[in-house]
C-alpha cells in the first residue's frame, strides 16, 4: 500500500470508529479547513498552494481521539496528501496524579517520490493541579521514508501553568530516529479572549545528529465568525519531523474553518454568574433576573433585569440587610457596585416597594423563615 | 454543703460571672442587633457568644438575624435560625479542621444544610489544596437544582482536585441550563463534568500534537 493510500486509510478508519462508537458522555465534533499558503521548504522555491484540511474530533471524559487529512494543491499542479489519527486516553486520576496512553499513526506522500508513514504509541505520567502540571513521557513506534521503517524512540519532560485566559507551557524532547538523533526545547502560549484564540510557539533543535539545527516559531489565531465558522491566520518557521516526515519550512496561511458539527457542550469562559432560569428552574421570580459581574480586580457589580419598575431594591447580607436602592442603567438595567467578599451570599430583590422576591439567576434555597432566600457565589 | 465547698462554688459562680462580663466587655454587643425585639436580641447574643467563644465565626449569624429582622420574622423564629446556623457552622468546622476559613465554613454549612454528609465536606478538604468555598457552593447549588447529593457529591469530588473555581462556576452554570433545557439533573451533572473533564484533558493532553491551522 501507498503512503498516499495509508494516509487516506488512517482517516477513513477513524472517521468509521467515530460513526460506529455509541457512548452517551461522547462528544464529536468535525471542522473543515479551507484556504490558501505561501510556503518554502528547505531546499526548494516558494510556492503557493491551496488545501483542504477535514478533521474529526471524538471526546469523551477520559481521552480523545483526532483524526484530520490534508490535500494540498501546489501552484505547480503538484499535489501532496497528508492523513493522521491519534488517540489520547487517560486513567482516573489518582490524587494529583494521572496516566495518559497515546498512540498516533500517519502517512504522507507527495507526488510521485516522497512518502512516509509513522506509527507511535506514547505513555506520560502528569502531576495535575488546578493552575498547573507537568508530566514526563516516553514514546515508542516505527516511521518509514519511502524504505525500510526505522525504530522511534524519545522521551520528553515538560510543565504547563494557567494564568486567567493563558495558557503557557514549556517542554524538552530527545529523539531517536534510526540513526537520526535530536534535542528540541520548546515553549508555547495559548490565550482566548472572547471570540478571539491566540497560540504561539518558539523553539530550538539545540543538539542534532542528522536532524538539522536552529530556532523555530509559529503563531496562529483564530477569529470565530458566529457558531460555525471562524478565520484562520497562522505562520512561521517549523523544524524538520523526522517521525512524521515533514520537512523544515517557513509559511503564512489564511483559511475559513467550518463546524460540520457544533460543540453540544460549550463551557463559557466569562467571568459572569448565572443567567437566566433559577436553579430549580421554577419559582424564581420572572420579573427580575440577577447577573453578578466579578472581575478579581474590581469590586462585584450587581445587575438586576427588571422589565419594568420605577424603583428596584436588593438586601443581602452584603448590606447588612438594609435595602439598597439601584441605579437605573436604562433599557430595564438596574445595577450596583458594591464591595462584595469571595464567599457565598445571601439576595433578595424588592420590586417597587413590593414584596422581597428571588430573582431569577441565584440559587433558590429556604431561607429559615418561612420562605427562600437567593444564594450566589463570588469566588 | 459543708461550709468550704459552698465557698467554693461561690467563688466560681463569681468568677464565671467575672469572666462573662469581662467577655461581654471585649465584645459588646453588636449594635446592628438593635433591629431585633429585645427578647430576641438577648437570646441571639448569647447565641454569637458562644460561638465566639468557640472560635467559629459570628458575622454569618448577625446576618441571619438580620435577615430575620428585615423579613420580620418572630424574635422567636430568629434566634431558632441563628442556633441552627451556628450547629451547622460547629459540625462544618468538626469535618474540614480548625484552619477552615470563615468563608468555607459558611459555604461548608450551606451545604450540610442541602444534605450532603460531613465525610463528603471532609473528603473535599482532603481532595483540594486551595480553598472550597466555591466548591461547597457549587455542591449546594446542585442540590438545590435538583440533583441528587451521592450525584452531586460525586461530580464535585471528581473534579474539585484539578479544577478553577471559575471553570467549577461554569459548571454549575451548564448544570442549570440543561435542566433548564429538560434534562434529568443528574444526567446534566454527569455531561457537564464530563464536558469539563475532557476541557482540562485537552490542555494536558500529549496526543495533541495539533498541526498548526493551516500549516502546509
Amino acid at each position: 500500500m501507498t503512503a498516499g493510500r495509508r494516509a487516506w486509510a488512517a482517516t477513513a478508519a477513524a472517521g468509521w470508529s467515530l460513526l460506529t462508537v455509541r457512548a452517551p458522555a461522547a462528544q464529536t465534533t468535525g471542522t473543515v479547513d479551507v484556504g490558501l499558503s505561501t510556503v518554502r521548504y528547505d531546499g526548494f522555491l516558494a510556492s503557493g498552494a491551496a488545501s483542504m484540511t477535514p478533521g474529526v474530533r471524538w471526546e469523551r471524559p477520559d481521552g480523545a481521539v483526532t483524526a484530520r487529512g490534508t490535500y494540498l494543491r501546489f501552484e505547480s499542479g503538484h499535489r501532496s496528501l497528508q492523513g493522521s489519527v491519534a488517540g489520547s486516553f487517560f486513567t482516573p486520576a489518582a490524587r494529583r496524579w494521572r496516566g495518559e496512553f497515546s498512540a498516533a499513526a500517519g502517512a504522507s506522500r507527495y507526488v510521485e517520490f516522497a512518502s512516509f508513514w509513522h506509527a507511535v504509541g506514547e505513555a506520560r505520567l502528569h502531576i495535575i493541579e488546578a493552575e498547573r502540571g507537568a508530566w514526563i513521557s516516553g514514546t515508542a513506534g516505527r516511521a518509514s521514508y519511502g524504505s525500510a521503517p526505522r525504530g522511534v524512540l524519545a522521551a520528553s519532560a515538560g510543565a504547563w501553568l494557567r494564568r486567567a485566559a493563558l495558557t503557557l507551557r514549556v517542554s524538552a524532547s530527545l529523539s531517536r530516529v534510526g540513526d537520526t538523533s535530536y534535542t528540541d526545547v520548546e515553549s508555547s502560549a495559548h490565550a482566548g479572549w472572547g471570540q478571539v484564540t491566540l497560540d504561539a510557539t518558539l523553539g530550538g533543535r539545540v543538539w542534532s545528529r542528522g536532524g538539522g539545527r536552529g530556532m523555530y516559531g509559529e503563531t496562529s489565531a483564530a477569529l470565530a465568525l458566529g457558531e460555525r465558522m471562524a478565520l484562520l491566520l497562522s505562520g512561521g518557521r517549523y523544524p524538520t519531523d523526522p517521525i512524521s516526515g515533514s520537512i523544515a519550512a517557513r509559511y503564512f496561511a489564511a483559511a475559513i474553518r467550518i463546524h460540520t458539527a457544533a460543540p453540544r457542550h460549550t463551557i463559557s469562559r466569562d467571568r459572569t454568574a448565572p443567567r437566566g432560569a433559577g436553579a430549580d428552574g421554577a419559582g424564581t421570580s420572572t420579573s427580575a433576573r440577577l447577573e453578578v459581574q466579578v472581575d478579581r480586580s474590581r469590586p462585584v457589580r450587581l445587575v438586576v433585569h427588571v422589565a419594568d419598575a420605577i424603583r428596584v431594591e436588593v438586601a443581602g447580607d452584603f448590606t447588612d440587610w438594609q435595602p439598597l436602592a439601584l441605579s437605573r442603567a436604562g433599557g430595564g438595567i438596574w445595577e450596583v457596585v458594591l464591595p462584595i467578599t469571595s464567599g457565598v451570599h445571601r439576595i433578595d430583590v424588592r420590586i417597587d416597594g413590593a414584596a422581597w422576591i428571588v430573582p431569577a439567576g441565584a440559587t433558590r434555597a429556604p431561607d429559615d423563615y418561612g420562605g427562600d432566600v437567593g444564594i450566589f457565589v463570588v469566588p | 454543703m459543708p461550709h468550704g465547698l459552698r465557698s467554693l462554688a461561690t467563688a466560681g459562680a463569681l468568677a464565671a460571672v467575672f469572666v462573662a462580663t469581662a467577655a461581654a466587655q471585649d465584645h459588646p454587643q453588636d449594635p446592628r442587633l438593635g433591629r431585633l425585639d429585645a427578647g430576641a436580641r438577648s437570646l441571639v447574643a448569647v447565641v454569637i457568644d458562644s460561638a465566639r467563644a468557640a472560635g467559629l465565626p459570628t458575622e454569618p449569624l448577625v446576618q441571619r438575624a438580620l435577615e430575620g429582622a428585615t423579613k420580620g420574622a418572630p424574635g422567636s423564629l430568629i434566634v431558632s435560625a441563628v442556633q441552627r446556623l451556628a450547629a451547622d457552622l460547629g459540625r462544618a468546622r468538626a469535618a474540614l479542621g480548625a484552619g477552615a476559613t470563615p468563608p468555607e465554613l459558611e459555604a461548608g454549612a450551606a451545604a450540610l444544610r442541602a444534605g450532603a454528609g460531613t465525610p463528603v465536606l471532609a473528603q473535599l478538604r482532603r481532595s483540594r489544596r486551595q480553598t472550597i468555598t466555591v466548591p461547597l457552593a457549587v455542591l449546594t447549588d446542585l442540590v438545590a437544582s435538583g440533583v441528587p447529593v451521592d450525584s452531586a457529591a460525586a461530580a464535585v469530588l471528581a473534579l474539585a482536585a484539578g479544577t478553577r473555581d471559575a471553570d467549577l462556576i461554569d459548571f454549575r452554570r451548564a448544570v442549570e441550563r440543561d435542566i433548564a433545557l429538560g434534562a434529568a439533573p443528574t444526567a446534566a451533572t454527569a455531561a457537564a463534568a464530563a464536558g469539563l473533564q475532557s476541557t482540562d484533558a485537552t490542555h494536558v493532553n500529549a496526543g495533541a500534537r495539533d498541526a498548526r491551522p493551516g500549516r502546509p
